[in-house]
């Protein structure tokens, strides 16, 4: 094989294992929309602000990555619940541009506090596997990519079995479908969404943490990148899909680290847009979506 | 007094940025490709007048026209979306006239200098104002000429035929295209009319900054300029007005606060949205003020 196609499955992989986090931030983005029929613009930051408390925990503790992660899954559900009771709960039910506005506002505020409190200096992250590489034939597996790779496949798996296999899942899914029928059904409208919130947080959580140590460190500059690959994704996907969040998640990182490849950094962003506008405009529904343009 | 003469002035190019949002929101529609539009007139009209040497009018009204036509086309691939997702495709277009402006390089010689757009240094020495020696009170007045122009200009759209179309296919599109509004026709239309008013607006703002560089046309500047009339209210043109009044008051008022003004700021956005959702000038206070108005003309009550 010649070199260029080497490095050319070299980036495949690096870009699959890197997408694995995008899908899990996609993820996030899209249970808002399938549940509420509204944006969050605020989960990004979400996932963001986790992983910041997680490090703190870390410098006051030096404890053990698992504890870092752990609090990093706690304080993202946590802060999905006051996103849902600050910019969502008391708001109009059938105008989804309060919310989004509120959201907005919230990206802000967390960004704000996150930047406070570092000096807006990027910090390390801890990172579970070092630098350890796994070498498959003529190729080179990152570590820390593919334990991402594996803790996001974990946390999908978790996942499908919350949507199919409980009741609150049963319940999340009735919601998504037809929210006035879930309520004649006795379904606790508030409590389903407040879930649905705490639950995605918490995947942010593990985004966050997982993005944090294969990067290497976490800076506030990352929120609005991470909000916008996270939309991206969602969109590739069908907004509403969790399946389709997962693809997209994947695609788009393989997408952008070829880009990365061929075209140089300055480039890359512009290739991923490009291609987002690409998709609305020929299949607005994204790959698995149900709903054409939403 | 010069400090409020450039207050003015700043408060001119958000009132414009927030009325090319406002007009595309009463379609429906959630537009952040305003940014975009902003920056393509800011270098157009830089271009002009800096390395073609075109006098000042036409160099803005290039940057209008830049906008406009980005709007038009942006217009049709974006009619295909709707909602929410066209929110995210328009971010994507800002983005990527973001990045083409970071990759742009056309620079050259004028006397000893070297001007016009380098890259991620950004475009620099958009000196006209300088060299033709205005004062701060005629920047002023020429950037508010075209902030008066553009308020009577919608707020006349919004009392007359048009408005009601615009105003229809925001309210509901399936009844609108029903009694024959064209759909294409109002949507397009209103991203034409975002984008050429954005275009202006980036055209008077590169005159007045002198540099403008890609970084300041990012997705921030696309958020407030959907968050000027969302805050404000759409219910009338008043509604961007009066959201530019509240951010700018927050912005320029709150400076002794220092660096936790901006904490403050998402605080306050996230307030006003749970106490006042549809805005600070929503289309009920409109209506409220208008029969306020409009009760002394009424004929007295002439017995049973």
């Amino acid at each position: 094989m010649t070199d260029l196609a080497l490095d050319i499955v070299q980036q495949i992989l690096n870009g699959f294992l890197f997408g694995s986090s995008y899908a899990l931030v996609g993820i996030g983005f899209t249970m808002i929309f399938g549940v509420m029929d509204k944006l969050n613009l605020a989960f990004g930051v979400t996932a963001l602000g986790g992983a910041y408390v997680a490090l703190g925990v870390f410098h006051l503790s030096r404890g053990p990555f698992v504890l870092v992660f752990l609090t990093a899954v706690v304080a993202s559900g946590l802060i999905g619940l006051v996103v849902e009771v600050t910019c969502f709960r008391w708001m109009p039910r059938d105008y989804p541009l309060a919310p989004l506005m509120a959201t907005m506002g919230m990206l802000f505020f967390i960004d704000e506090v996150v930047s406070h409190a570092t000096h807006g200096r990027p910090m390390a992250f801890p990172a579970p596997m070092g630098t350890a590489m796994l070498e498959v034939g003529p190729w080179l597996l990152r570590g820390d990519l593919g334990f991402m790779f594996l803790v996001a496949l974990a946390v999908m798996g978790l996942l499908w079995l919350l949507v199919y296999r409980t009741r609150l899942g049963l319940a999340t899914r009735a919601v998504s479908q037809q929210p006035v029928a879930a309520q004649l059904c006795g379904i606790a409208l508030r409590r389903v969404n407040a879930s649905v919130f705490v639950l995605t947080g918490m995947i942010g959580g593990v985004a966050g943490a997982l993005i944090g140590s294969a990067v290497g460190n976490l800076s506030p500059l990352l929120s609005l990148p991470l909000t916008v690959k996270g939309l991206v994704t969602a969109v590739l996907g069908g907004l509403g899909s969790i399946p389709g969040a997962i693809v997209g998640g994947l695609l788009l990182g393989v997408v952008e680290y070829q880009a990365l490849y061929f075209f140089g950094i300055g480039y890359r962003d512009m290739i991923t847009y490009l291609m987002l506008f690409a998709f609305l405009v020929f299949r607005p529904g994204g790959l698995l979506g149900q709903r054409a343009g939403g | 007094m010069e400090f409020y003469q450039s207050l003015l002035t700043l408060f001119g190019f958000r009132i414009l940025l927030g009325l090319s949002a406002y007009v595309v929101i009463l379609t429906g529609q959630i537009s952040m490709a305003q940014a975009g539009f902003y920056a393509a007139g800011a270098y157009a009209a830089g271009a002009a007048s800096a390395m073609w040497g075109w006098p000042l009018l036409p160099s803005i009204l290039l940057g209008g026209l830049v906008g406009g036509v980005l709007g038009f086309l942006v217009g049709f691939p974006a009619l295909r979306v709707r909602g929410l997702f066209l929110v995210i495709a328009t971010l994507a277009f800002t983005e990527i006239v973001r990045m083409a402006f970071l990759n742009l390089k056309y620079t050259i010689r004028v006397g000893e200098r070297t001007i016009g757009p380098a890259g991620a240094e950004g475009f620099r020495g958009i000196t006209y104002y300088y060299q033709h020696g205005w004062a701060p009170w005629h920047i002023l007045l020429f950037t508010w000429a075209f902030v008066l122009a553009a308020l009577l200009a919608f707020w006349a759209i919004d009392r007359s035929r048009a408005g009601a179309v615009l105003r229809a296919v925001g309210e509901d599109e399936l009844a609108a295209a029903s009694v024959g509004i064209n759909l294409t026709g109002a949507k397009v239309a209103a991203m034409t009319a975002g984008g050429l008013v954005a275009g202006l607006a980036g055209g008077l703002y590169a005159h007045y900054a002198t540099y403008v560089s890609q970084e300041d046309f990012g997705a921030l500047l696309a958020a407030f300029a959907i968050a000027y009339p969302l805050v404000g209210g759409t219910g009338s043109v008043l509604g961007p007005v009066a959201g530019v009044l509240f951010f700018s008051l927050l912005i320029d008022g709150l400076r002794f606060l220092g660096d936790w003004r901006n904490l403050l700021f998402g605080a306050l956005i996230i307030l006003m949205m749970n106490l006042r959702p549809h805005g600070i000038v929503d289309v009920g206070l409109v209506r409220r003020a208008a029969r306020l108005l409009r009760a002394p003309r009424r004929p007295a009550h002439a017995g049973p």
